[in-house]
């Protein structure tokens, strides 16, 4: 990492690889700084970018929400810190991501964890194993019932949140404003932990 | 590679069983991790599986180890031994409900815990904090996060076979949990924060008591210096044992003294201030060496710099209240939104992202764990290094399994 790299800011070193959406944020109200949604396959392209300018990986939050499976990659810098929430959407019924354990060494944990709450495979982890939970055991804790999904921006884009979308895609509607985002919240009912099964199986 | 249908149906043992037609468990004692591991060794290699109940693995891990005689060709730390499942309980608790969980998960470094989860819940739900309470958080992270380095210390000299040191530090250590219990009520797994201040007010009985324990932990730790640093033993054990290069801390994302004892000028009470830290006069020690010692040294000089802290916190200690007269009810509800808090804790970045959809429960929970990130460069930094040397890296990493699995 040179000095200059220090101070790139992530629309410019993430704008080779067309992120869908790309904001500024306010820090004191969500403690990001930027945030983005890239596509699956441009991933391991971002973490290279990204450790190349001295980022490193903070950690790998998978998320069950009604459009999907998702994956947010948080990263920061030590030289000139500022967190970057890279979102990524992954397919329910195929749930895969690129490895990034190559670039970033310690995605090979974060991302083994996420296999093991999501299910969501990620090809070319060098070691896929179980990393918390026993091997053989059955189902996914974290995925919630077809019903206790919310929307993106329900979580995403609420009122009031001051982002400065700084890139937006033909089509991203991601974080539009769900229209049915209420009847959601009356039937969010959390099931039991063996319960879960129906939609995960 | 493999394929999401393979991940679907976790590997029960041997995953190599059908590719070389016939199973391995005939030959190879062990689970799937034992089977795995050894299929990938030399067959000249001893396979050494070390824990989880190895006395220098510090709770439960695992690690299992490749050995060219004394040397480490490959080490695989083996997880999961104290997983809970905090970022479950933490969907189907209110915020109320589950603060007791993050005494629990270091309960080395409790209050940091507390303070990353309070914090990410209070930037959500624009909760404000009397001047007071960050003092008072201040103060009693500080306390914990000395006696977090205390008892690094007394268990680190134990891996190490040099026994009568955590004695000394559990004698200082004592007083600082005396201290604790006054304003937290427990001594081990706190859980006093509030969202929006702390549970209790200092008692004069608490300020006098740190007033006294800063000299004293002052007048003690030449002592420390002289009885352990410079003992030329302790020194041939660890100084040029485990060298950990910047570029490695980047590509494991590890923090706190495993960084900074790379050179690295990394702490969240600067990087990222929060609460009243930007208030007080103190350092952040680094060490050039990259070594076991360097971050040795680090931890040692943290626990003055924390004693400045505490020195200066209590002087200026505003009066005023230690809850905010608005703080809301245990019951309150989170607003829709995200928001990540972060704080150094004893062992490095804590963070906590909360996703919530407005519901009584946070939609999803994510607790970064500093030890994870530190010791998943374990295995990159043993190869090649002796097997005694695995005993003073891992020690040297200031693991707290619980926190790592959570």
């Amino acid at each position: 990492m040179t000095p200059e790299t220090a101070s790139v800011t992530p629309d410019v070193l993430l704008a080779p690889l067309d992120p869908a959406y790309l904001a500024d944020e306010n820090p004191a109200r969500t403690g990001l700084r930027w945030s983005a949604f890239l596509a699956a396959d441009a991933l391991p392209r971002a973490a290279a970018l990204l450790l190349e300018a001295g980022w490193h990986l903070e950690d790998i939050c998978g998320l069950d929400v009604r459009e999907g499976l998702a994956a947010v990659y948080h990263f920061d810098r030590m030289a000139a810190p500022g967190r970057l929430a890279i979102r990524v959407m992954v397919d329910r019924d195929a749930p895969m991501l690129p490895s990034i354990a190559d670039i970033h060494q310690g995605a090979e944990w974060h991302e083994r964890e996420t296999a093991d709450f999501y299910g969501i495979a990620f090809t070319g982890n060098p070691n896929p194993a179980p990393l918390l939970l026993p091997e053989g055991m059955e189902g996914y804790p974290l995925l919630k019932d077809a019903a206790a999904r919310a929307p993106l921006a329900a979580l995403l884009a609420v009122p009031g949140r001051e982002d400065t979308v700084l890139r937006k895609a033909e089509g991203f509607t991601l974080l539009e404003p769900a229209e049915d985002a209420k009847p959601a919240k009356a039937a969010k009912a959390k099931p039991a932990a063996g319960e879960e099964g129906s939609d995960n199986a | 590679m493999h394929s999401a249908d393979t991940l679907r149906s976790r590997p029960t043992s041997c995953p190599a069983a059908s590719a070389d037609g016939g199973c391995a468990d005939d030959q190879i004692a062990g689970d799937g991790y034992t089977c795995r591991f050894e299929r990938g060794a030399r067959p000249e290699s001893l396979i050494l599986n070390m824990g989880p109940q190895h006395p220098s693995t510090h709770g439960v891990l695992r690690v299992l180890l490749e050995l060219d005689g004394e040397y480490i060709v490959r080490a695989e730390p083996v997880l999961g031994y104290l997983h809970r499942m905090h970022e479950k309980m933490a969907e189907v608790k209110n915020p109320a409900q589950f603060m007791p969980n993050m005494g629990r998960v270091d309960y080395l470094h409790a209050l940091a815990w507390n303070w990353a989860y309070v914090g990410a819940v209070e930037k959500l739900a624009g909760i404000e904090i009397p001047e007071r309470a960050e003092y008072l958080r201040v103060i009693t992270c500080e306390l914990n996060r000395i006696s977090s380095h205390l008892l690094w210390w007394g268990a680190y000299l134990l891996d190490l076979g040099a026994f009568t040191p955590i004695m000394y530090a559990f004698d200082d250590r004592e007083m600082l949990l005396d201290l604790l219990q006054l304003m937290t009520g427990s001594r081990l797994t706190y859980s006093s924060f509030r969202f929006g201040g702390v549970y209790t007010d200092a008692s004069p009985a608490f300020v006098q008591g740190v007033r006294q324990f800063v000299p004293h932990l002052r007048s003690r730790l030449p002592m420390y210096t002289a009885l352990v640093t410079e003992n030329i033993i302790l020194r041939r054990r660890i100084e040029e044992v485990g060298v950990i290069p910047p570029d490695m801390v980047t590509r494991y994302g590890a923090s706190g003294p495993v960084a900074r004892g790379s050179g690295i000028a990394y702490d969240v009470r600067r990087a990222e201030p929060y609460s009243v830290y930007d208030r007080f006069d103190y350092e952040i020690p680094t060490r050039a060496e990259q070594c076991s010692m360097a971050r040795y040294m680090v931890r040692m000089a943290e626990i003055e710099q924390s004693l400045r802290i505490i020195e200066q916190a209590i002087d200026s200690l505003p009066e005023g209240e230690h809850m905010h007269p608005k703080a809301p009810k245990p019951s309150f509800k989170l607003p829709a939104g995200e928001s990540y808090f972060a704080v150094e804790g004893a062992r490095g970045k804590i963070g906590v992202w909360i996703a919530s959809d407005g519901g009584k429960t946070p939609y999803r929970v994510k607790l970064r764990a500093p030890g994870f990130s530190n010791l998943a460069l374990f295995a990159e930094c043993a190869r090649g290094t002796l097997l005694a040397d695995a005993v003073a890296i891992l020690g040297s990493l200031d693991m707290v399994i619980p926190e790592i699995d959570r």
